[in-house]
């Protein structure tokens, strides 16, 4: 099936960043988590910061790797791919870390967080999406100049397109 | 505004119209197990999204707008809620199907019916818990 999968992608101009195909799945799973991110700690935030500063102010650091990561992945060539790299790494160590932490001593954090015990409040999506994330940028290694460069006069694809 | 849920076809009590809410709440989550029913299809039969279900998804749309439209007169009107998580669930639904609609639409494979079906659903969950939390208060 990946097989297909590459053939298709490689036969459409510009198909192989990793916000097409399979990537436009993880791209939607990671803004519906960015949304939700940015929404919970902005509540945290104008509400109670004071009460959980530590748990509140992770929410917000989780918030933004999650956007980092939408765009970085949606966007998927040059420079961005490295920002994706760093994103998802990020996010892999912290939802590790802080779930791990959260199971050790509950109350380090005074609060939960989107990582709280790998990301449970989330249906454990934080804990996947990283991985899934590493995989894909890794299967999309050493495309991210050539699909600009292959086809320099081609259409910007068969279809409508909101990249670039 | 009155209008707006009778174009809809909702049920009318007179002097209950906080009724319609929970009834509009279980009709969004219907149909967006439908949309994402149909969506499914589409990735079982290796089809990208069509124009007919970026209308499903725009009908849908609409049931979200008045149900909030409603839910709003229901709120002005008494009814308490934790006002920040319900308003914010029903902002992140009403953004959610739009946005995920173009973006599955630009894509012209498969994976473009699972984008609207993770779409979907997420909108039918959000609906769900609005439900929970329109019932907590």
């Amino acid at each position: 099936m990946n097989d297909v999968l590459d053939q298709r992608a490689a036969a459409r101009p510009g198909g192989r960043g990793t916000g097409r195909g399979f990537g436009r799945v993880l791209v939607t799973v990671y803004g519906i988590l960015a949304f939700a991110a940015v929404g919970r700690s902005s509540y945290e935030l104008a509400t109670k910061f004071s009460e959980a500063p530590v748990a509140y102010s992770l929410s917000t650091f989780s918030a933004l790797v999650y956007v980092v990561a939408t765009l970085a992945l949606a966007k998927g060539r040059g420079a961005w791919r490295t920002v994706a790299w760093v994103a998802v790494t990020i996010e892999a160590v912290g939802v590790v870390t802080v779930g791990a932490l959260s199971l050790a001593s509950p109350d380090v954090f005074g609060e939960t967080t989107v990582w709280s015990g790998f990301g449970q409040g989330y249906g454990y999506v934080p804990l996947v999406l990283p991985f899934v994330g590493l995989w894909w940028l890794w299967r999309r290694r050493g495309d991210a100049d050539h699909a600009d460069h292959a086809d320099p006069a081609a259409p910007a694809a068969t279809a409508p397109t909101t990249e670039d | 505004m009155l209008s707006a849920t009778r174009a809809a076809g909702a049920p009318r009590r007179p002097g209950s119209l906080g009724a319609v809410v929970v009834p509009l709440l279980i009709l969004a989550v219907a149909l967006c197990v439908a949309l994402a029913g149909w969506a499914l299809v589409f990735v079982v039969r290796d089809r990208a999204v069509i124009l007919k279900q970026l209308f499903g998804a725009a009908a849908v749309e609409a049931v979200l707008l008045v149900q909030a439209v409603v839910a709003g007169m229901q709120l002005l009107g008494g009814h308490s809620v934790d006002g920040a998580l319900f308003w914010g669930y029903v902002a992140t639904a009403l953004v959610l199907l739009p946005v995920a609609a173009a973006w599955a639409f630009a894509e012209r494979t498969r994976w473009s019916s699972v984008v609207l079906a993770v779409a979907a659903l997420t909108v039918g969950f959000l609906e769900w818990r609005l439900w929970q939390i329109w019932g907590a208060a």
